[in-house]
């Protein structure tokens, strides 16, 4: 036994070579279910330690990576910004040449809703600012999806606000990409629709937003985009079908839009107008 | 002993961690330098060739457990690697600067060589391809290599460490 011993450490080199050698072509030649257990077994002993360095060795990667991305975004960020300035410049100049009024202005109102309508279709509701939060009639009401409706009753602290849902209810709208407008409209209050002339190059995706055309919601709040184009029904019209962006069933913190009156206010007094037939 | 033993660890550690960072952004038509086959030179070279083996096992399997594609096939190739290195450095002479680049090459040689034998045998590879490979991707990675042995061989050369000859 002793002579073996002598015998190795004589030729330890290459009984070191032999047995690493060894152990690495066992390794090689094991089956993928052995290799998997070594791999497990290394990594919770031999290399737990590593583990540590080359995560944060992966990490320095990622930096480097996010940073060469972020620097590519800002490039194109500042680019976009230079020319929407640019744009900006161009538009007020024009504005000013033309002697076009300035875009009204309004506040925001913050209101919580404080009751529903209990009528299954869920018409209205009723939020906390009235006449003394100087709120009135025909004012909008948003929250951060798009239109909710508008006011049509105030009281002291609170009113009434007649949902977009309401099938009595109409509300200009413009397609954004193509300029096409339209009245949105509903029979039933889940199913939106606007009725558009057939030509409208009006594609599915394309997002509805207030015309501005009604009096009483300013110009490109968010409505609706477009789910499905139905031409059937109509020859020279196609029903544009919208989903609303606003969840009518989880509303609770809105927006009042206190905005100076525009001939939204004489709303009552078109309403009276009676036409005659001839 | 102690001291040398966590030196040469940390260097290691450094420069697996250069190869796995600072390497792929200098790689120049697919050819990378190979900094962990470098260090089991100099390890072979400023030691001995027990530690020169034992080191190219683990570096060797410290390369198969964060990528295995064949599980020892880098610890084989690195150990008979580190063996040769440490046997050069014993029957050679290692003062002159370009005869060390010489054999730098040819550990690269012996390294690939034992690599692509694996890998033929694991993968039915033809001995074809693993010439062209051997051609086409060891000397080419082996010269690049030579680049970044030149910085400790040109300091070995004007400041000599006095080694153990």
């Amino acid at each position: 036994m002793y002579w073996i011993f002598h015998f190795i450490v004589a030729h330890r080199r290459v009984f070191s070579l032999l047995l690493t050698s060894l152990v690495s072509l066992l390794l090689i030649t094991a089956p993928p279910v052995k290799q998997a257990a070594v791999l497990r077994f290394l990594s919770m002993t031999v290399f737990f330690p590593l583990q540590a360095v080359t995560s944060r060795t992966m990490k320095i990667r990622n930096i480097f990576a996010e940073n060469r991305r972020l620097k590519r975004e800002v490039i194109r960020l500042s680019t976009t910004v230079a020319q929407l300035k640019d744009e900006s410049y161009e538009n007020k100049r024009l504005r000013d040449m033309l002697n076009f009024t300035p875009k009204f202005t309004y506040d925001f109102l913050p209101v919580r809703v404080i009751a529903y309508d209990p009528s299954p279709a869920q018409k209205s509701i009723v939020v906390s600012a009235g006449e003394k939060e100087r709120v009135t009639m025909w004012m909008p009401v948003v929250d951060e999806s798009g239109v909710v409706g508008k006011v049509v009753q105030v009281m002291h602290h609170i009113s009434l606000v007649q949902l977009l849902k309401d099938p009595s209810n109409r509300t200009g709208v413009l397609f954004r990409r193509t300029g096409a407008i339209g009245i949105l409209e509903t029979e039933n209050g889940r199913d939106f629709f606007v009725r558009c002339r057939d030509h409208e190059p009006i594609e599915i995706g394309d997002t509805a937003v207030t015309s501005g055309l009604g009096g009483i919601y300013p110009r490109g709040l968010t409505v609706g985009i477009v789910r499905r184009i139905d031409t059937i029904r109509d020859p020279l019209f196609k029903r544009v079908m919208l989903a609303l962006t606003v969840n009518f069933d989880h509303l609770e913190e809105l927006f009042v839009l206190r905005m100076s009156s525009q001939w939204g206010a004489f709303r009552t007094e078109l309403d009276s107008i009676e036409f005659s037939d001839d | 002993m102690i001291k040398v033993f966590f030196r040469w660890t940390g260097l290691v550690v450094l420069l697996y961690i250069l190869q796995t960072t600072i390497v792929p952004l200098i790689t120049v038509f697919g050819i990378k330098p190979d900094l962990l086959v470098l260090v089991l030179f100099y390890i072979g070279f400023k030691n001995d060739v027990i530690p020169a083996v034992f080191a190219g096992f683990f570096l060797g399997l410290t390369q198969d457990f964060y990528s295995p594609v064949i599980l020892g096939q880098n610890a084989l190739s690195k150990t008979v690697a580190g063996f040769f290195a440490g046997v050069f450095n014993e029957k050679v002479m290692r003062i002159d600067p370009i005869f060390q680049l010489i054999l730098l090459l040819l550990i690269f040689v012996i390294h690939d060589a034992v690599f692509f034998a694996v890998e033929m045998f694991k993968t039915d590879t033809p001995i074809q391809a693993i010439g062209v490979e051997m051609v086409s991707s060891t000397l080419p990675r082996a010269l690049y290599t030579l680049f970044f042995a030149l910085i400790p061989a040109f300091r070995e050369y004007f400041f000599p460490s006095g080694g153990r000859r």
